[in-house]
């Protein structure tokens, strides 16, 4: 008997169960952790974060000034040639307006640039309100911010860009207004420092208010300063129109030292603020500041793609999430009605959007005081497209993207026709409260007659209207199509068109009434702008039904020749 | 046993951006009260299949119909009948939660728009938000407020791309509830979604895509 038959005997039968294999425990990787040191960490300075930061972009840039500046020598050569160009102009100006010496002269010398000048502080206390005035943009919220710094160091230095921007702008353009207008150069000089120190007042008085994080003294003195400006025009309009006689009005010269006063106190007001800011920099908020640089740099991408729409719509998201809620109301109606009914509910919401549109009024009447009454449809229409686009938002929300109009049971021309209901009936009222403007009413008389002028009217209302609706519906820019070659390199065709949506539909339906044809041509080019804007020609569907006749004309050709390759049947 | 009528009948679907080939020969059909659940890796194109089911996408090859009417996104029986929630949802930055629902129930005529909105309001817990502007929801409520639009509108078929996205553990298990409501009252639906216990308790079909969004395994 052998070992193993003795073995199988011993364990009955079974064979010998085999040896278990040793149990693998697996092991326990070797860890370390990086502890801080316990010593107290050195304090940092903000201006060595800052150099830190210069440092690594320092060595991240591709070509050194000089190289940036050769290669785009054409444009040095052009800004200084141009700029010696407009110097040069407005000098001859200066010089041929001084000896204008009629009364429409020295009202439009006076009271221009005092417009101007108020138009600016309004424009720079709005501009403030917008961005901050004091801001930072998102990386630094992350990274600096964060960091065991004097925020007060850190945002000193931003309050000094808005402020000298605040001084500067203003101080040019009025200077530049005034100039053009025949002021003698120390009025000049007068105006261009109040505009400026003025400016520069609004921009430190809205950053002190930022840390105290109040808008409300900021709205109404820009309302003040809006409405100021707003009502000098219309003095100037009047005169011109010989509504109000040119004698109410003083020389500029008699108000030189007036402007110059209200510079030193506007001087001293900026410098009350910004000392006042100062004091409180470090209050502001970290959101409040990242909110404006956040906004600063959505807006230069838009502006990089010259979407002017997209623009809009950033800054109309950030009014409503500022307004955040509001008394929802009842609709009314069903179907299409619904829609229209929605729209003229928000415009009873926001009635704020009509005071521009009563105040483009203005421009009718200022074009006919001024004896341009053929250029009236143009210039007024222009103005109407820029005042009627808040009541597009509905529109605009239906074409940017699919998505609601997807939602909605309507075909696109349906919708399109719908949310310009509300816009068009507000243009017919402008155009009835222009009427006269277009008739005439001038110290110059008559230049249509009552039909005529009710026409023409009529005709440019809505063609601000068709100009609104091409500019809120003009698609952003295709990067992927097909380019235009240029001598700033290649450029998508839509990128050139879009600064120009909206001039192109006024320009197109009121250029018969400028050249004088006959009404009923502006009107048949309005009807046609009209069917293309409500999308009648959609080219998606378009190209669709022909890719589809396509297809059927390939499967009927397909199918003639099969039928001819069949083979005689055989016996 | 014959088979129902489809409401959605896609046919050969092929996709491709440039060079790259996202869909390929897809094809799918869903019928009354069926429900189907698109599931696969990021970039499978479930989005893209989906996008191209609406209309929203105009696919190379291939043809979908819904309810035996070739889809465009424009066709405005299209759009009655087909309900979406996928990413390109905008709103009205000046009209209300409430208001966004009101607007969508009368346009599609629904006869007691009221009653319906603060139906649908009140199951997607956004009744404290009705008076708030869409900007300033947070990104759940968004997402709730996008549901909400495809419930307070007649609809037969209900396209979802990634409907729990941005949800909350409770707000999952509604939306896993509504839908099987939905399915058993007859709709069609055909999502996409990444969350299991929602395709589990929703889905009749499961379609998994694979490379070129090729049907890797399809359950039924």
């Amino acid at each position: 008997m052998s070992k193993k038959s003795r073995r199988l005997i011993r364990s009955g039968g079974q064979p010998a169960p085999a040896p278990a294999e040793p149990e693998v425990v697996p092991e326990a990787p070797a860890r370390t952790f990086f502890f801080l040191p316990d010593s107290e960490p050195v304090a940092v300075e903000e201006a060595e974060l800052h150099e830190l930061m210069k440092l690594w972009r320092h060595g991240r840039a591709t070509r050194t000034l000089g190289q940036v500046i050769s290669d785009s020598y054409v444009t040095v050569f052009s800004v200084v040639l141009v700029g010696a160009m407009v110097i040069s102009t407005v000098i001859n100006a200066q010089q041929g307006m001084t000896g204008c010496s009629t009364a429409a002269c020295d009202t439009g010398r006076l009271l221009v640039p005092t417009a101007v000048l108020f138009g600016s502080w309004g424009l720079g206390l709005g501009l403030s309100r917008l961005f901050g005035p004091v801001l930072a943009s998102a990386a630094e919220g992350s990274w600096l911010m964060d960091a065991p710094i004097s925020r007060h160091r850190l945002l000193r230095g931003r309050l000094v860009l808005p402020l000298l921007l605040g001084f500067f702008v203003p101080a040019l353009l009025t200077g530049l207004v005034a100039a053009l207008s025949g002021m003698d150069w120390l009025s000049v000089l007068a105006w261009a420092l109040a505009a400026g120190s003025g400016a520069l007042a609004q921009v430190a008085l809205a950053a002190s208010e930022q840390t105290h994080e109040r808008t409300w003294l900021l709205r109404l003195l820009q309302g003040i300063w809006a409405a100021l400006a707003v009502a000098i025009l219309a003095l100037v309009v009047s005169v011109a129109a010989a509504w109000l006689p040119a004698s109410a009005i003083a020389g500029a010269g008699t108000l030189r030292g007036l402007v110059f006063a209200v510079a030193g106190i506007a001087g001293l007001v900026a410098v009350w603020f910004v000392v006042a800011t100062l004091r409180r920099l470090e209050l502001i908020r970290r959101a409040r500041l990242v909110s404006g640089g956040s906004l600063v740099s959505g807006m230069q991408g838009a502006m990089f793609a010259l979407d002017l729409g997209l623009i809009r719509d950033i800054l109309v998201e950030r009014r409503s999430i500022e307004r955040g809620h509001v008394r929802p109301t009842r609709g009314h109606g069903l179907g299409l009605r619904a829609l229209i009914w929605r729209d003229l509910q928000r415009v009873f919401r926001s009635p704020g959007a009509l005071v521009p549109l009563a105040l483009s009024l203005v421009v009718p009447y200022a074009v006919d005081a001024l004896r341009m009454s053929q250029l009236n449809p143009l210039l007024s229409g222009l103005a109407l497209v820029i005042t009627l686009v808040p009541f597009l938002g509905g529109l605009r929300v239906l074409t940017r993207t699919g998505g609601m109009a997807r939602s909605m049971p309507f075909k696109t021309t349906q919708l399109r026709t719908a949310a310009m209901a509300v816009p068009a009936g507000l243009a017919m009222l402008w155009g009835l409260a222009a009427a006269p403007a277009f008739i005439g009413i001038s110290g110059s008389g008559a230049d249509r007659t009552i039909v005529d002028g009710l026409i023409a009217a009529g005709i440019t209302a809505v063609a601000g209207v068709l100009g609104a609706v091409r500019w809120v519906t003009a698609k952003k820019p295709d990067f992927s199509a097909p380019m235009m070659a240029t001598a700033s390199g290649a450029l998508p065709p839509t990128l050139l068109f879009n600064l120009f949506a909206g001039l192109d539909m006024v320009a197109l339906v009121t250029a018969p009434l400028i050249l004088g044809a006959p009404p009923v041509w502006s009107a048949a080019l309005a009807v046609l702008v009209f069917i293309v804007l409500r999308g009648t020609f959609n080219m998606d569907d378009l190209r669709s039904q022909q890719e589809e006749a396509q297809k059927e004309m390939a499967a009927a050709k397909q199918a003639r020749t099969e039928k001819i390759k069949v083979p005689r049947p055989t016996r | 046993m014959a088979r129902k009528t489809p409401v959605l009948k896609a046919t050969g679907l092929k996709k491709a951006f440039g060079p790259v080939v996202i869909v390929d020969g897809f094809n799918l059909e869903v019928a009354a009260g069926e429900a189907v659940a698109l599931t696969g890796r990021n970039g499978a194109g479930k989005s893209t299949v989906l996008r191209c089911l609406i209309g929203a996408e105009r696919p190379d090859e291939g043809a979908v119909e819904v309810n035996g009417i070739k889809v465009s996104e424009t066709d405005p029986r299209i759009r009655r009948d087909v309900a979406t929630v996928i990413d390109d949802l905008d709103f009205f930055p000046d009209l209300s939660v409430v208001e966004h629902l009101d607007l969508l129930a009368r346009a599609h005529g629904v006869a007691d728009p009221d009653g319906a909105v603060d139906e649908v309001l009140e199951e997607v817990q956004l009744v404290p938000q009705s008076g708030q502007l869409p900007g300033t929801l947070s990104s759940g409520q968004r997402r709730r407020l996008a549901l909400a639009t495809a419930f307070v509108r007649p609809r037969t078929l209900l396209v979802l791309d990634e409907p729990e996205q941005r949800l909350d553990t409770e707000g999952v298990a509604w939306l896993a509830e509504r839908l099987l409501a939905e399915r058993q009252r007859g709709l069609a639906i055909v999502m996409a979604s990444h969350e299991p216990a929602l395709v589990d308790k929703v889905a009749t079909r499961i379609v998994r895509l694979g490379d070129r969004g090729r049907v890797e395994a399809a359950s039924e």
